[in-house]
């Protein structure tokens, strides 16, 4: 995880003023990447204040769970992914997955009866398609963002996603 | 009755329309982005479905995401709560070219009515008094000065788009009109994608009285009463009331029936809120009018024992309004304080954090609408209300000392988290808000450590009124 990933700057939403706020946010987003970048594991999340100089870091003990609602009855499909991801979170802490980016339902291929855009073992590519996202009539495209091979396959072809949730494990490619 | 309803909103809200919907026997779904996945109407509501990031552009603002998750769900209703796509005409139109029924005014009413020129022509056809100003959008700096000749300083510009005290600018001074109306038409711009712009004559020392309205489908409208929501912070509420101290009994009347008459005139469904500004000498002038449940909505069910939201929800369902205007009797006082994780001693800089500790108050006529509780994160991405309290009395002095018990019991802590509960007890005893003296510049005046003078002609506080003017049509 790179430091930009690991902390979301809390930033003042308030009513201040333009100049002020640009300012103080430039400041402040420097401290913060200085102060990240002397730190050996990244946290969950960091604040910092002005004026009093408050400093807030806190770690993820644990990889979140994923995603589960309340007191969901959403359909299964949720679940089965859940089930896969905490199976293979078990067997290499190296997998990454490519995660739906809309609720919608998750194609496999372009069509019915058409090959799929990825399989186990295929290599993918940042700009690679894997697959399909369908919402409100509009189908939108998921793709890597990264170079690796597609271990697993989480989520059935035409079955409902939300966002956030697994649709593909791929182990990255080594950097040299 | 709808067999299921999506709620399109997040915090205490979403929660209190969940409520609603919980005692009518209709299950829920609460939509929620990452950063709401534990949050309160997420663990209350039947189903949810999380449909995107922290960012509300790509979550609550998200028209294909909501749309997709009451299509998969299969909710036949949406509820849009405030803020959002409330009162998005868009949004409205899309619901029901998909078969979901907005709950809220047709499209068309949202439109035209959030057009604030667009309004205050409208208003004008109903009779209802304006502030002098532009009716239609201003073209040239040139045509905005002309208006400002004749109407005098001092003058706010106001964006058509606008609305909920955005995109405004006060003017008291001719040589500043240019640059204020030039950074207005950007303002307007960054924030509604729409430069149009009008002018309205200021009033300075004034009170902010907003009257509740409900309105069927098949022609019944009826008014619920005022709330003065007078101290405000830069154009945001943070104490709202009923009855409005010092309003006469002959101009809550004119003004209730002018809110009647101007939702009959927009063909307004469902509930709205017509908000007014009242000067000195007890006149009232049109603001806007806020097509949706309003944040400070319990101030009304607490004085009528109406609920709003239920109503709707069986207004959206097409049902006729059982309540009659002389059923609307409003009882005592009740008073409405805002608690915000914001910290009033650093101007109001939202201070979100972990509520390690989140005891709300409790006991005799005391309510607490909140999505917070211990353990709950208040995340920094969304508007800073944590709690609405609300207090019911049966005269003012007695929802003043009611209100300051409760915002003394009500406990909030965490590492970096502050409220504004102990600001607004500090506002509650301000001897011009006892006194019900107060004008919009309360806020401001005890910041500044400081009351404002009393306005000079007191307006009694109840006047006899004979019968056959008493009771609005």
């Amino acid at each position: 995880m790179t430091a930009g990933e690991a902390f979301r700057l809390s930033a003042a939403s308030g009513p201040v003023e333009p100049d002020e706020s640009t300012d103080v946010l430039k400041r402040l987003q420097e401290s913060a990447l200085d102060l990240l970048a002397g730190l050996d594991r990244a946290p969950r999340s960091l604040r910092i204040r002005t004026d009093h100089v408050e400093i807030e870091l806190e770690w993820a003990d644990e990889v979140p769970a994923p995603v589960v609602a309340g007191l969901s009855v959403v359909p299964s499909v949720p679940s089965a992914s859940a089930a896969s991801a905490s199976a293979s979170e078990e067997e290499g802490s190296t997998r990454r997955y490519v995660t739906a980016q809309t609720v919608g339902v998750f194609y496999r291929a372009p069509e019915p009866g058409a090959k799929p855009y990825v399989d186990v073992g295929d290599l993918i590519a940042p700009g690679r398609q894997v697959g399909l996202v369908e919402a409100m009539k509009l189908m939108m495209p998921v793709e890597s963002e990264v170079d690796g091979r597609v271990v697993e396959i989480l989520v059935a072809d035409g079955a409902s996603v939300e966002y956030g949730d697994r649709l593909l494990a791929y182990e990255p490619a080594d950097h040299s | 009755m709808f067999r299921k309803v999506l709620i399109a909103n997040r915090g205490e809200i979403a929660l209190r329309v969940a409520r609603a919907c919980r005692e009518l026997g209709i299950p829920t779904v609460a939509v929620h982005s990452t950063v709401d996945r534990d949050s309160a109407v997420v663990r209350y509501a039947d189903e949810a479905v999380q449909i995107g990031p922290g960012p509300s552009k790509r979550s609550y603002l998200s028209m294909p995401a909501i749309i997709e998750s009451a299509l998969r769900t299969g909710a036949d209703a949406i509820h849009p709560g405030y803020g959002f796509l409330s009162e998005d005409p868009f949004f409205a139109e899309v619901c029901a070219d998909n078969g979901i029924t907005f709950i809220g005014p047709p499209a068309s009413v949202i439109a035209s009515l959030g057009d604030k020129a667009a309004a205050r022509t409208l208003m004008t056809e109903a009779g209802v008094p304006l502030l002098p100003g532009s009716l239609r959008p201003l073209v040239t700096v040139h045509e905005a000065r002309a208006v400002v000749d004749e109407i005098g300083l001092p003058v706010i510009i106001k964006a058509v788009a606008g609305g909920g005290g955005r995109g405004m600018s006060v003017v008291r001074d001719e040589a500043d009109f240019a640059k204020a109306y030039r950074e207005t038409k950007a303002a307007a711009q960054a924030l509604f994608g729409d430069s149009r712009v009008y002018v309205e004559r200021y009033l300075d020392k004034a009170r902010h009285v907003e009257i509740q309205v409900l309105a069927d489908t098949h022609g019944h409208v009826i008014q619920l009463g005022e709330r003065d929501c007078t101290a405000q912070r830069r154009h945001q509420k943070l104490v709202e009331e009923t009855p409005s101290p010092r309003l006469s009994e002959r101009t809550r009347v004119a003004m209730g029936q002018a809110a009647v008459n101007g939702a009959r005139t927009a063909g307004y469904v469902g509930a709205g809120t017509f908000e007014f500004l009242v000067d000195e000498d007890d006149a009232f002038y049109f603001m806007e009018v806020n097509c949706r449940i309003q944040v400070e909505h319990p101030v009304t069910e607490m004085a009528t024992g109406v609920d709003l939201v239920q109503q709707q929800l069986r207004i959206a369902a097409g049902e006729h309004l059982t309540l009659r205007q002389e059923d609307v009797r409003p009882n005592g006082a009740v008073i409405e304080c805002r608690i915000n994780v914001e910290d009033p001693n650093r101007s109001f800089a939202p201070a979100p954090g972990l509520l390690e500790e989140f005891v709300p108050a409790g006991g005799p006529f005391v309510r607490v609408d909140t999505h917070g509780y211990p353990g709950y994160r208040v995340p920094a991405d969304y508007d800073s209300l944590l709690a609405k309290l609300l207090v019911w009395a049966p005269d003012r002095a007695q929802a003043i000392d009611r209100m300051r018990r409760a915002l003394d019991e009500f406990r909030v802590s965490g590492p970096g988290v502050r409220t504004t509960a102990g600001f607004l007890g500090e506002l509650l005893v301000d001897p011009v808000f006892q006194a019900g003296a107060h004008t919009t510049s309360i806020v401001d005046d005890v910041m500044a450590g400081r009351a404002s003078a009393p306005v000079q002609r007191l307006a009694p506080v109840v006047e006899w009124v004979p019968d056959d003017d008493a009771q609005a049509a």
